[in-house]
């Protein structure tokens, strides 16, 4: 398929869509396209599409993965914990990236290697991980963190980027590359396509799956790390609720619930768009229950459109028929 | 002698000087300020009760530019008041005015603000290290939430004093166990030598929970008088408790309570007395300061002082409650009985 045919399809309306939005940001807000705001609209939302990255191939793998907010937490409260314990800040962080690792093999075995489902094994994983950074953090809030870190999460690196930025611009492009251009990428989305048949034809599906589950706990762990590097402060329920609007920029990204289907310029759209709408909303000064409702609207429309559009469309055959 | 008359002189002339430098400031009506009042988040009335607050000091001062009164909702809180205050830094607002539902995790945010120029003023709850803020317009002082507790207590039980217990929303609620402790020390004071505490339980500020724990209390402490409930969810469910088990005879009800949510059962007589401090005027006073700081008429510095229209002259003071940070201490209480309850329910 052709770049312009493919176009047609999902990605096409979301483009339309991120079209709309823009235009209508650009006409209401004199600031929305200044520098400073389209960074602060990728700042205020980059841990949870970093992470977004990461689910994409967790689903296409048709896997989710539940837990990866609880994660942040865990990663950026272990980190905090041994801060304030007198750890030198390099190896807390290490050891915050370890716990999301670790985290993430946890599930992965379960679901690999036991062939529990992953919606529970990671059901549980939400649950207990973050109890776990709860109790390392109790009721405090944990900060003081060197300046170096903080301001690694607050400050510009390169031009007006930060580290978040570039951290996400690059992992986009590692997910493109092995999503569509590696034999691995393309073993994901045959194990998401058909288990048994990938399972018939050799593919070593356990180690797939648990590759992409520490993967997505390391991911996880870091980005709740720049998290608490942006804030300057870690708390027991530190990204908590996160997961939802994670797997609803992967799901509104065209990615299929049910694996196998979707594509990262689909969820590169999905993101561009909700943050869009989001910023425009907020600069418009819509904030609380509406803002949440109109993106919950758009949701649901994108779920309930091409549902409708194929219903539509097999009528139609069946007429022709 | 000479020493003496010479310190007086020295303390008179202080106080003279002082007195000339601190005239308090007053505000020039009618600028145009956008300002944000951001709540902890909406759909919450004590916060509608502020914005009310807020718009009538916004009219007063004449600032044709409405309150934007905007707020996360509550599974979102501490991303989505970053995120407005973020966006009210982008469109350069003249200030923010914050309840602050994000402990230090806001401050990055609010400093951001500052460095745009924008005055940061937070109210009902700081920002706990003071970064970012510019002043914090304290609703009561801790210490007298707790001698106004222990002063409905002894009004409830007489001279005579009786058993009473606390129940309390959950065991690790901050301000809620500072205002206990602080109700414990001003019952040391002898003229409360007859209130006795006979118990403290938490209700987790869950209404069900708090109802059972208040009919608990009654079957445990067969003397038990009252129940001094500090959260506005325990002190309502324990009223109903009360009065659904005919109880209200025999057991008071006081605490820290929402006038309309209270005021059936202060006109019955199962609360007979509660208090709570206004949040309109939190929301007027927090207005009038940030609109006092946004046109430079006042110096967010120790000692400064200010009128704040109808509720009188402020002075600025170094918070005793945190390391660093600027304090303006609201008070006083308002004690809510029949005479006055149903006009504050509305």
């Amino acid at each position: 398929m052709s770049g312009l045919a493919r176009l047609k399809g999902w990605e096409g309306l979301l483009l339309a869509l991120l079209i709309v939005v823009i235009a209508l940001n650009v006409s209401y807000s004199p600031y929305f396209l200044g520098v400073g705001n389209i960074v602060n609209l990728f700042q205020l939302s980059i841990e949870k599409i970093i992470v977004a990255l990461m689910m994409a191939l967790i689903i296409i793998n048709a896997e989710i993965d539940l837990s990866v907010a609880s994660v942040m937490g865990l990663g950026a409260c272990t980190m905090a914990f041994l801060f304030q314990a007198g750890a030198p800040m390099p190896a807390a962080i290490l050891a915050g990236l370890a716990a999301g690792g670790v985290a993430g093999a946890i599930n992965g075995f379960w679901v690999a290697y036991v062939g529990l489902p992953s919606l529970a094994v990671t059901l549980a994983g939400l649950i207990g991980f973050r109890g776990v950074a709860r109790i390392l953090i109790e009721d405090r809030a944990v900060g003081g963190f060197p300046r170096w870190f903080n301001d690694l999460g607050q400050q510009p690196l390169v031009g007006p980027l930060t580290l978040s930025i570039i951290v996400f611009v690059l992992m986009f492009a590692v997910v493109a590359v092995i999503l569509h251009r590696s034999a691995f990428g393309r073993l994901v989305y045959v194990i998401g396509n058909n288990l048994q048949a990938a399972r018939f034809s050799g593919v070593r599906v356990a180690r797939k799956k648990m590759a992409l589950f520490v993967a997505s706990g390391l991911v996880a762990a870091f980005a709740g790390i720049l998290y608490a590097a942006r804030l300057g402060s870690v708390r027991g329920d530190t990204a908590e609720g996160f997961e939802l609007d994670i797997i609803t920029i992967v799901l509104l990204g065209g990615v299929s619930i049910f694996g196998g289907a979707g594509n990262i310029a689909g969820v590169g759209l999905s993101i561009l768009l909700i943050l869009s709408l989001r910023n425009g909303m907020g600069l418009a000064n819509i904030t609380g229950n509406t803002q949440t409702s109109v993106i919950g609207a758009l949701l649901i429309l994108s779920v309930l459109a091409p549902n409708i559009a194929q219903m539509i469309g097999n009528k139609w055959k069946g007429r022709e028929a | 002698m000479r020493k003496y008359l010479l310190a007086s002189a020295a303390v008179a002339l202080l106080g003279l000087t002082g007195a000339a430098s601190a005239e308090p400031v007053t505000a020039t009506p009618g600028k145009d300020l956008k300002m944000v009042l951001l709540p902890k988040f909406l759909g919450i009335a004590v916060f509608d009760q502020a914005h009310t607050g807020a718009q009538e000091a916004q009219k007063e001062l004449q600032n044709p530019s409405e309150v934007q009164f905007l707020g996360p909702t509550p599974e979102n809180s501490v991303a989505g008041q970053i995120e407005i205050v973020t966006n009210a830094t982008t469109q350069g607002v003249a200030a923010i005015m914050l309840s602050n539902n994000s402990g230090d995790q806001i401050a990055p945010a609010a400093k951001a603000a500052q460095e745009k120029g924008i005055k940061v003023v937070t109210w009902d709850s700081p920002i706990p290290s003071g970064e970012g803020e510019d002043v914090f317009v304290a609703q009561v002082d801790f210490t007298e939430t707790g001698k106004v507790m222990a002063d409905m207590a002894l009004s409830i039980l007489g001279e005579d004093g009786g058993e009473f217990a606390i129940l309390s929303a959950s065991p690790d609620a901050a301000n809620q166990n500072s205002w206990i402790a602080a109700m414990e020390a001003a019952l040391k004071d002898p003229k409360y030598a007859n209130l006795k505490q006979v118990d403290l339980v938490y209700g987790n500020d869950q209404s069900e929970e708090s109802y059972n724990q208040a009919l608990a209390l009654v079957d445990k402490h067969p003397g038990l008088e009252l129940i001094m409930s500090p959260t506005t969810v325990g002190i309502a469910a324990a009223a109903k408790a009360m009065q659904d088990e005919g109880l209200c005879d025999k057991v008071k009800i006081s605490g820290l309570g929402l006038p309309a949510e209270m005021v059936a059962y202060t006109m019955n007589g199962c609360a007979p007395e509660f208090a709570l401090w206004s949040f309109v005027d939190l929301g007027y006073l927090s207005y009038y300061t940030a609109y006092l700081l946004a046109t430079d008429a006042l110096k967010a510095e120790e000692g400064a002082q200010f009128t704040a229209g109808r509720m009188g002259d402020y002075t600025i003071t170094k918070d005793p409650t945190r390391d660093n940070g600027l304090r303006i201490l609201m008070g006083p209480f308002s004690v809510y009985n029949k005479d006055n309850v149903e006009a504050a329910a509305k």
